[in-house]
Parts: C-alpha cells; structure tokens; sequence
C-alpha cells in the first residue's frame, strides 16, 4: 500500500477514538468509580472474578445473537431455548451422568436453533415471528416434559464446570475465553465470517455473488443454539438446577441488549464481537457496583435503564463524529 | 391458490376465531352463555387496546416494549393524586404523563437515533423503577370505591365497558390509520423511510406521534385496571408486552412495516382471549396453552408466508389479484 | 473451513484434559460442610442479607425485621437485592461470601437452585439461614410459614361459613407451579377441603401475578362455575382483584387471600374482602439473624433445621385486635398507613 495519508478532522478524530475505545473507556470508568466510592469491597480480585465469571451467562450466548443479528435477524426464542435444553441435559445427567449431560444441553439447544433456521429459511417465516412463536413452544414442552419439576445437577463434572477453579480463576471464564476466540476465528479468518457480513450488509447482492444465503442463515441460527447449549451448561452448573419456568427468564433482552450495546447494529452488516464481551462485562459490572453500594433497588433500576440510553447514544455520538450514515 | 389467499388476507384470522369458537362450544357447555361470551371480549380488550397503538408502532416501522410499564406508571400516578385531584384530574394527569414518556420515546428514537429496541426497553425498566420510587414500593389503594365504575360497570346493564372503551378506540385508531393523511404517512415511513423522507414527509413528528399514541393506549388500559381493583399497582401487567406484542404481529401487522391491520389485531386479541379463558374452563394446563399460542403463531405467518410468495408472483407474472 | 476444525478439535481435546486434571486435583467440596467452630463477637459480625425483590411489602417487612435485628444485636448489615433472577441470586450469594460476610440470610428467589452457592459459602465457614420460601443445599436452617396449615385456616373459614359440604361449591386461585412452597398453601387448602367433603370446582393458576390478575381469575372462575360460593387466592394481592370483581358483579362470593399485605387489611374492613392468612415477615427475618447469633456468638449448632413460623387467620372480627399485635411487634401498621 502506498503512503496516502489520510487527514481527520477533529471530529473525526474523536469519533475515531471514541470508537475504537469507547467501551473500554465506559467499563474501566465503571470500574473505576466504583473502586473509589466502595474501595475494598468492590475492587478485590475475588470480586473481579466473580464478576467476569457471572458475565459467561450472557457473554457467551451473546455471541450467536452477535453473529444473528449481523445477518440481519433476531432470534426472541433464546431464553426458551435456554430451558428447554437445560432440563433435557439435567434429566439425562441424571440417568446417564454429568458429561452425556452436557452434550445432551448443547446438542439439544444446536437442534432447537437449526429447527429455528429452517423454519425462517424454508418455510419463509420472518425471523422475529418465527422466534417469538417458539418462545412459546420451547417453554411450553419444557414444563411439558419436566411436569414442572426442577431438574437438579449434582453431578460432579457438571457442577464443577460452572463452579470450579482452575489456576485460580473460575473454570466459567476459560469457557468463556475459549468461546470467544473461536467466535472470533470464525469471524476473522473463515470464509463464513464474509459471508455473515455480506448477507446481513444486503442479501440479494450476496446471494448474486454466489453466497448460498440460505446455508448461512441455517447455520448462525444453529450457532445461536450451540452458543446458548454452553450457556446452559454453565447456567444449570452454578444453579445445580434446571427449572423449566424460570430458567433463561428475561434471557433474550439480557442478551440482545448487550449485542446492541456492543455497537452492533439491529439492520445488520455490520458488529463487533469485542463490543459484545464488553457490553456483557459492563452491565455486570454496573449491575453488582450499584448492588454493593446499596443503592435503592428501585433507583438502580432507573439507573440501568438511563445507562444503557447514555451508552447507546455515545455510540451515535462516534458516528456523528465521524460523519457517517448509520 | 391465489383465490384462497386473497380471501384469507381479509378473513384470515375471523376463520380462525369462528373455528376455535365452534370447537368451544361444542366441548364446553359454559362458553354457550352470553356472559361468557362477553367476559371473552373483555378480557381480550386489555391487549387488544393496547394493541391498536402497537400495530400503529409496528406499522411505521418500530415496536414499543415500554407498554407494561405505562400502564404501571398511571395506575400510581391516579392512586397516589385522586385524593387531590379528583377522578377526572388525576386521569388526565396520568394519561398526560404517558403521553409524555411516548413523547420522549419519539424523541430518542428519531433525533437522537437510537433503536427502538433499546429505547423502548430501557424506558420500561426506567418507568417501573420511577414507579415504584413514587409509592416507596407500596401498593396504593384507592379509597374512593365509586371509582370502580369507569372500568367495572355495564351499559345498558349487560355490556361490560371494557368492551366499549374496546370499540371506540378501535374506530378512532382505523379511521385515523386508514381514512387520514397522517395514517397514509405512518405507513409510508414504515414500509421506506428514505423514499418517505425525500417525498418530503417529517419523519420525526410522524414516528414521535405514533410513539405518542402507543403510550396512550396503554394508559388507557392502565386506568381500566385501576378502576376494577382500586388499587394503584407500580409493577403492573408483568409480562403483557409479550402478550400485547404476539396480538399484533397474529393480527396481522407485517414487522417489515408499512402495513397495518386493525381489524386483524382486534379478532386477535379476542382469539388470543378465547386460547387462555377457554381453555382454562376446559382445564386445559397452562403449558398447552402456551403450545397453543405458538403453534397458532406459527400457522398463522405461515399462511401469510405463503400468501406473500404467491401474491407476489403472481403479480409479478401480470396475474390480476 | 478444515484447518479451523482441526483447531477447533483441538482446543475441544486440551479443554477436556484440564477438566480431567482439574476435578482430579480440585476439590469442590461434596457433602462435607465446614462447621463454624469459633464463635465471634457482636461487633465483628457482618450479616449479609440476599434478598428476592424489594418491589413487594411481605419482602420489604422481612428487610425490617433483618435490619432491626441487626440494629439491635450490634451486627453491621449489608443487603443484595436479586431482582427477581435466580442467575442473579447466585451472583449475589458469590458476592457475599467473597465481601466475607459472618453470616447470611437468604430469600431465594429460586430455592431448588442455591445447591452450589449455599456449599461455597460453607466451605467458606459462612453459615446460611433461610428466611421462608424454601432451600436447597446444606443450609443451616430455614424459617418458614407453616404454609400447608395455613391453606387448611382458609379451608376451615370458608367451610364453617357454608355447613352443607353438598350444597357448596369452592375456588382456588393457584400460583404457578415453580414456586413450590407457596403451592403448599393450595395443596393445604384441597387437603382440608377433602378431609371436609367440600367440593372445589374450579382450580384455576392465576396467569397475572397481580390485582388485576385476581380479578380476571375470577372472572374466570365465576364463568366455570357461576354456583361458586367461596375461594382462595394463595396471592393476597390477587385476591384483593378478585373480591373486588365479585363486588362488581353485586354477589355474595366469599374470598380469602394469603400474606396480610395492606392492601389486604384495608379490603377487609372496607368488607370486600371476607378473610386472609396472615404471615409475619417482620418476624420470620428478624428471626433469621437471631438464629445466625446463636451459631455465630454463641456457637450453637444448626444444620438443615425447619423452624416453622406461625400464620393467623385474619377475619373482619379480629381484624383490629391482630393490627394492634402487628404495630406492637413490628412497629408497622398493618394497614400500610
């Protein structure tokens, strides 16, 4: 490449930083203030930790939303999703031990996600409606198939995945850390992150291009399950429990608010996987610095919401900044 | 086919209504009685109002989730001012306030562009904690128990007023999507924002206005709920969005935007009335209910699905439909 | 596309290993629980108070009672709130153990999913008391209305209102089926309306946890079986809904509901209401630490223990006499005024 020099203006500038560091910069502000305000409490590493750790809940399923919503969908049905796959994986651990289990979990959730891209590929139904009817379906056969019972976890190879340590840090966090990256490969470094990119960009233009639109869609709808299988096996792990009314209860918003969060955007064809794990941290983050400091429930609940709105408008902000059309 | 659809475009979700209540009646002698019937409707018009203004928000492009948390925000708005104000003044003070939170939701999601989503589900979680800031966590009961008449009493003795607040929004709401330049609009900057802006439509004022018109809705309803329990409630309607969300979208109402169907959000509201007071009388368990719901969803978009492809095609081919 | 399968093989196979060396070499700790040998001064004692949601009175008055308790044996006092979210709850009980709190009581939210958490916060030495709903887990001991009873109270006011068993027809308005130990209160109720002969016709789970959920519930109910003389709500707030639509209907349907929140104090003496069941959070938290001091201060021993909080059924006639025991115990109204 030659040396052409590329000129910012101070917007731009700003902008520019704003987005390569802009979430960075709100999580260690976050940190930060909290640290100050609640000293010992708050920053130990403990508690650093065990925040990182609880934010594998809605990190790791975050990822599929991440790699869903970049193609230009959504999927509402992932707290079901969630459950579902959960007490199939509990009940199975039960008769068949911890790792049958756990496979069972992520198998389970892998199926549900790819009968969800079938049914919004072949059957032509939009993501949205698709999803938010097997909302319904998911919990329902959960409950169905449990009869309502909590299905508990005992086994020892699954609670230790969600409760175990490993050179000091919770096993959670090398789960996490290992989802990530192999998200990350796959986005980067295999053909198929394009692919997601160019369809979510605009389908028609892809699909001329000779990518099979539909093979990408089945296949990020399958990976928002296997995704959230892991999720579950964790989940279910530090619970000890799965329970089919209350397990991935308000899931879908938690996740889909931190792949917003994250910058990337609902229309598609365009994200970021680093925001996604940073938008988890922060809200956990946020969260457990407002709970510690004793902050008035009610008020924290303000509080979160007008954060997310602050957080989301820094990010319009930065493309402002740098004149682009969002 | 074409024929088919065509016809089920217009009466797609009444067959669906008739079917289920032919199937009712036949197994539950209980669903026969008129006051059942009209327990069905009422029960049905809490979503179904709310769901006018949300088809209106899906119509132009958007959705609003802050709805549970409308109707939680009047009803302690009422409870806590009815000692001062009165009936009538501190239901316009509550109306007024929702209208205002729509009106912020407008605002952010048109000039400072943030996603309907977001805006929307941050408002809620705000709104049920201002909610509960203002009654300090507790339930407000409403002493005056002549209140109860605005959401609990019967015209002309038998038609339970729910059903006629109903009616009335449901006229004002279709004639101003389908007999105004306004409604005109809406749908136009649902279905292409960019083409309606160039036309030279204000975008902003259109979308803050319906955002407007959904938080009144829900606040309407809100006041309903007040009336009959008398109580002012901070967490309100847990979980409606959903149900308020699905009356929409099985109306009808394409989430791409740009087309909104009134009078289907209105038989789905009934419908989904019919799935869980019906069933419920038949002892059916809350599980299958919901299976029901989803599998109604499911089948209903289908039809559309196809209805789209081949309506398209055919039209494309010069097919008149 | 094969060369990141082979390295996503890979990192699959070494992730195994290290689970395989991990649980070998890690203990997570099983069935054993540390028991808390040495006792500790007032004054050094930290109770951490995991709590389900501030957004409901009955929760809200068993704060009081863990934070007066508090006040009054000198510990100092720190409170979780888990929003509703069981994910959360056990965040929460994590968070505690690391602060290193002496002590901590626990409303879960969740109570079939604290196993985990309760163990670590053993492990650490950190005793757990439940403060009612439920437990899992090897806590220490929960305090817990007598919730079966209570159901049977109801049962017993609404049959001695109608003597004809034949001739009566009952309702219950049920919770959902996750939330196990407020079932007992349903379960209570059918028990001693069988042992009666009573018939309940309609067993109907109220969809809203809320007023209005009461409200439409009943209308329900009424619509299954308009002969319906009597029921129970195991929620009080819904049940207030419910006795208010059958005030709008102008029938004479007797309702009982359960908790004693305000709103269902002042729907009795207003006479909508007819009954309702009286739990005494205040009490049960207050309880809790009291429990907590003895195994911290005074190095008692408690492990898995039930101690059963008593309920009172609350009837327009001692309607006044049972708010004057709550102001004198709690300091509260119980009218919420």
């Amino acid at each position: 490449m030659d040396d052409i020099k590329i000129v910012l203006t101070p917007k731009q500038k700003a902008g520019s930083w704003l987005g390569s560091f802009g979430l960075i910069a709100i999580l260690l502000i976050i940190f930060g203030f909290f640290s100050l305000t609640l000293r010992g409490t708050y920053f130990n590493w403990g508690n650093i930790k065990n925040m990182v750790s609880f934010s594998s809940y809605v990190g790791i399923g975050a990822i599929g939303m991440t790699f869903c919503i970049m193609t230009g969908n959504f999927d509402i049905s992932i707290g079901s999703m969630l459950a579902l796959a959960g007490v199939l994986g509990a009940s199975a651990a039960l008769k068949l031990g911890g790792i049958v289990g756990v496979i069972v979990t992520i198998v389970v959730a892998a199926l549900l996600g790819l009968l969800n891209g079938l049914f919004v590929t072949k059957l032509k139904i939009p993501a949205f409606i698709t999803t938010l009817g097997m909302l319904f379906i998911f919990r329902a056969l959960a409950y169905i198939y449990t009869n309502n019972n909590p299905q508990y976890i005992t086994d020892r190879f699954w609670i230790f995945l969600g409760n175990g340590s490993f050179l000091g840090l919770p096993f959670p966090i090398f789960i996490m850390g290992l989802c990530y990256l192999i998200a990350f490969f796959m986005l980067r470094k295999a053909p198929f992150g394009r692919y997601i990119l160019a369809v979510g960009t605009n389908s028609r233009a892809a699909s001329l291009s000779g990518i099979n639109v539909e093979n990408v869609k089945i296949l990020v709808f399958t990976l928002i399950g296997v995704f959230v299988g892991v999720s579950a096996v964790l989940n279910g792990s530090m619970l000890g429990a799965a329970n089919p009314g209350m397990m991935g209860d308000g899931y879908e918003f938690q996740v889909i608010t931190a792949v917003v969060l994250g910058g990337t955007a609902l229309a598609g064809g365009s994200g970021s996987l680093g925001g996604t794990l940073l938008a988890a941290l922060i809200v956990v983050f946020l969260k457990t610095g407002m709970s510690n400091a004793q902050v008035n429930s009610y008020w924290q609940q303000v509080a979160t919401g007008v954060v997310l709105i602050v957080a989301v408008s820094l990010n319009k902000l930065k493309f402002w900044l740098l004149g682009q059309a969002q | 086919m074409v024929k088919f659809l065509k016809l089920y475009e217009k009466i797609g979700i009444f067959i669906l209504i008739v079917a289920a209540s032919i199937f009712l009646a036949i197994v539950s002698p209980n669903f026969r009685n008129m006051d059942t019937i009209l327990s069905i409707i009422m029960q049905g018009s809490y979503g179904a109002i709310i769901a006018f203004g949300m088809t209106f928000a899906i119509t132009s492009g958007g959705f609003d989730l802050s709805v549970e948390a409308v109707m939680g925000l009047t009803s302690v708005i009422i409870a806590m001012l009815i000692p001062s104000l009165g009936f009538a003044g501190s239901i316009i003070i509550a109306v007024l306030a929702s209208c205002f939170v729509g009106f912020l939701n407008g605002i952010l999601i048109t000039k400072v562009g943030i996603s309907p989503l977001i805006t929307t589900l941050s408002m809620q979680v705000i709104l049920r904690g201002a909610s509960l800031i203002i009654t300090n966590g507790r339930q407000v009961v409403i002493s005056q128990k002549s209140f109860m008449s605005i959401g609990a009493s019967k015209a002309f003795g038998f038609l339970p007023m729910p059903i006629i607040y109903m009616a009335v929004l449901f006229a004002i709401f279709y004639i101003i999507l389908n007999q105004t330049t306004f409604g005109r609009h809406v749908a136009a900057s649902g279905s292409n924002e960019q083409a309606a802006k160039m036309s030279g439509l204000n975008i902003s004022l259109i979308k803050t206005v319906v955002y407007i018109l959904v938080a009144f809705s829900a606040s309407i309803v809100g006041v309903i709920r007040t009336s009959q329990t008398l109580i002012g409630i901070p967490t309100m309607a847990p979980g409606f969005t959903l149900n308020v969300l699905t009356i929409a979208i099985l109306g009808g109402t394409s989430l791409a935007g740009g087309r909104g169907n009134l009078i289907g959000t209105l038989f789905a509201g009934i419908f989904i009335s019919m799935i869980y007071y019906g069933l419920n009388l038949l002892n059916v368990q809350i599980f299958y209910q919901m299976l029901a719901v989803g599998i109604t969803l499911l089948f209903a978009l289908f039809i559309d699905g196809l209805r789209m492809k081949y309506l398209e095609t055919a039209k494309i081919k010069g097919i008149r439909v | 596309m094969k060369k990141y399968l082979r390295i996503s093989v890979f990192a699959v196979l070494i992730l195994a290993l290290v689970v395989t060396f991990a649980i070998a070499g890690c203990k997570t700790g099983t069935e054993s629980v540390k028991a808390t040998a040495k006792t500790m001064k007032a004054a050094d004692v930290t109770i951490g108070f995991s709590v389900w949601t501030m957004e409901f009175t009955f929760f809200q008055n068993v704060e009081k009672g863990v934070k007066d308790a508090c006040a009054a044996l000198g510990f100092k006092y720190t409170m979780l709130d888990q929003k509703s979210d069981a994910t959360q709850m056990v965040q929460d009980m994590n968070t505690l153990v690391n602060q290193k709190v002496s002590g901590i009581v626990s409303t879960p939210v969740d109570p079939g999913a604290m196993g985990p958490a309760v163990q670590k916060a053993r492990d650490a030495g950190i005793p757990v008391v439940c403060a009612d709903i439920g437990k899992s887990g090897p806590v220490n001991a929960l305090i817990v209305s007598d919730n079966f009873k209570g159901g049977g109270l109801a049962a017993e006011f609404l049959a001695n209102l109608f003597p004809d068993p034949a001739a009566t027809i009952f309702g219950l308005g049920n919770c959902k089926p996750q939330w196990t130990y407020a079932r007992q209160r349903g379960e209570g109720f059918k028990a001693k309306a069988d042992e009666l002969t009573y018939n309940i016709q309609s067993d109907i789970i109220v969809q809203n946890p809320s007023a209005e959920g009461g409200y439409d519930t009943m209308q329900q109910m009424m619509s299954a079986a308009p002969d319906i003389k009597g029921a129970f709500f195991v929620s009080g707030r819904e049940a207030v809904g419910a006795a208010n639509y059958v005030k709008s209907q102008n029938k004479d349907i007797k309702i009982v509901g359960y908790n004693g929140d305000p709103e269902e104090f002042i729907a009795i003496r207003d006479g909508i209401l007819s009954a309702t069941i009286l739990q005494q959070p205040y009490v049960i938290g207050y309880k809790a630490v009291e429990t907590l001091k003895e195994i911290l201060v005074d190095g008692k021993s408690y492990e898995n223990v039930e101690i059963p909080a008593e309920v009172k059924l609350v009837t327009p006639e001692n309607l006044d006499q049972i708010a004057k025991e709550v102001m004198d115990s709690t300091g509260n109204s119980a009218f919420g005024e």
